[in-house]
């Protein structure tokens, strides 16, 4: 359907529902690709075998809004479950938990001035950090995005 | 069952007391019926001892079906919240000489002076239960029953308020795993001379992202209830959980320092103490300031520039811009570069700027030396 509409040439009303069914498409993109733990974190393998880890959008909605990140340093081994920073918002400190064993590469240094990014953009510029992934079998085991609704279903009741 | 096990282990010689454990304090809920509450009430006036007993709590107690409230207080201290910088939180050097110690929490929010006037307590519950309004509306309830005539009122920045504008307490949380806390603190009858002057930033020039603290004006609920007594607070809070929640909960003193009772609490006291935790957990800050050098012995006066990175609490990198004029520029560079690694603290600056200056003499090491005093009493 995105083709079609390409080729019939440009009026703003299908460039606009291009735009927003390419936006929609690159959501669903990025959260199929998604793994999800019951801590609300989420881990995305890049292209590079390093995964990327944020927290979800109930992790945010729940949170508040976020008014410092603390994060750890690259180089910091973690194993699962390793407590790795914590973000501080309205509503409490918040301990973050490494979602896989690997060791930190990159974090995300726009949060220092922007930590409202968590919120916004949960998915994509909140990133939290980035690390190596030392377990591939850890990822496999992390829920889907189908069965992350499912849990978040099953503990709002 | 525990104590029917003790009776049957043979005697030894000398005394041999049956002492609490965990198990006792904190039994099955499963096993005790309706009421899945607790009150504690610490013994101890030691800062690091109590906020170790509430990591203790945190991490140890299933909150899932139990529910706990801590009431403590402590000699005087300043405590700042987790990613708070204590250089632009509070006067460090009045207080070192107070003797009033820093310590840094594990949950948010501001900066907050202790001493045996100021009550904390600790809301401990599931995550899935944590309800802020919810323990404050205990400490209002408590309060107008106790006194119907204070005014008093939560906000919804979870502060308490006398008369509509007067800090009577502060909120902040932390939430866990599975777990949360919050507490606040009462102000019953705190010394607020010593609060005003101590909770004053003592290092200009920094900046930094750390969390800030939002003064506000303060009273002690003594100012306007003269009568209410320590312990009919704590008896009135007490009474209100219970109701609030429905236990039926009597408070118990603990011993926060007991490793019977609580196993590990000693290792989380001493984290809490480390100068690691309590500065080494300050955000990266910058600092920028202007350096008014002497010359006694000359009468003659100098601007310099102080610029500092701290990262962890330790110096990231130094630069004193003095003019060459006044000081050898070999000589400032050098005390830039002593510092680095070492711990933002005026006692380690000292012992780096002795080993500087031993190597000096005449005016380079009288100015020296000036430049050194000027420098440590900009870090606090």
């Amino acid at each position: 359907m995105t083709t079609s509409l390409l080729t019939r040439g440009p009026c703003s009303a299908a460039r606009a529902a291009v735009t927003s069914n390419q936006g929609l498409q690159r959501l669903l993109f990025y959260l199929a690709a998604l793994k999800f733990t019951d801590k609300h974190e989420w881990v995305r393998v890049d292209d590079n075998g390093t995964g990327t880890v944020g927290i979800s959008n109930f992790a945010q909605e729940a949170l508040g809004d976020v008014v410092y990140c603390g994060l750890p340093e690259v180089g910091t081994q973690l194993a699962q479950q390793d407590e790795f920073g914590a973000l501080e918002s309205v509503k409490a400190a918040s301990e973050l938990y490494s979602p896989l064993t690997g060791e930190v590469v990159e974090v995300n240094t726009l949060l220092a001035d922007n930590p409202g990014l968590v919120n916004k953009s949960c998915y994509k510029d909140g990133w939290l950090m980035k690390m190596t992934i030392a377990n591939p079998a850890e990822v496999d085991a992390l829920m889907d995005e189908a069965a992350y609704e499912k849990y978040i279903r099953s503990i709002e009741d | 069952m525990l104590l029917q096990l003790r009776r049957l282990r043979p005697l030894r010689t000398g005394v041999q007391q049956a002492r609490p454990t965990s198990s006792c304090l904190f039994p099955d809920p499963s096993t005790t019926g309706s009421g899945s509450g607790l009150v504690l009430q610490s013994q101890s006036t030691d800062v690091f001892q109590n906020l170790a007993l509430e990591d203790w709590i945190d991490a140890h107690v299933d909150l899932q079906r139990r529910a706990v409230l801590l009431l403590w207080r402590n000699r005087p201290a300043v405590v700042v919240g987790r990613h708070q910088n204590p250089w632009t939180e509070c006067n460090l050097p009045a207080m070192r000489r107070a003797g009033v110690p820093l310590a840094r929490r594990r949950s948010g929010g501001g900066t907050v002076y202790h001493d045996l006037g100021n009550l904390n307590l600790t809301f401990f519950a599931s995550r899935k239960a944590y309800d802020r309004q919810r323990n404050l509306r205990v400490v209002t309830d408590a309060l107008r029953r106790v006194r119907p005539e204070l005014d008093v009122r939560a906000t919804d920045r979870f502060d308490i308020l006398l008369n509509g504008h007067y800090k009577i307490s502060g909120t902040a949380s932390r939430l866990s795993r599975k777990s949360s806390y919050h507490h606040c603190t009462l102000l019953h009858s705190a010394d607020r001379a010593a609060l005003s002057s101590l909770l004053r930033p003592s290092c200009p020039g920094i900046q930094s992202n750390a969390t800030p603290s939002v003064p506000s004006p303060v009273a002690n609920l003594t100012d306007h209830a003269p009568s209410l007594l320590w312990e009919e607070l704590l008896e009135a809070l007490a009474q209100q959980y219970n109701s609030e929640f429905g236990f039926e909960a009597a408070p118990r003193p603990v011993d926060p320092s007991d490793e019977a009772l609580f196993p590990g609490v000693g290792s989380m006291e001493a984290a809490l103490r480390s100068w690691e935790w309590t500065f080494g957990k300050t955000p990266k800050f910058r600092l920028d300031t202007r350096l008014e050098l002497r010359d006694e012995q000359l009468g003659a006066r100098c601007g310099a520039g102080l610029h500092v990175e701290v990262k962890n609490g330790l110096v990231e990198s130094c630069r004193v811009d003095v003019p060459h004029h006044w000081l050898p520029p070999r000589l400032s560079g050098a005390l830039g570069e002593v510092l680095l690694g070492e711990r933002f603290c005026p006692h380690r600056a000292a012992a780096a700027l002795t080993a500087l200056l031993r190597c000096e003499s005449g005016q380079p090491h009288r100015r020296l030396q000036n430049l050194g005093e000027v420098l440590l009493a900009g870090m606090g």
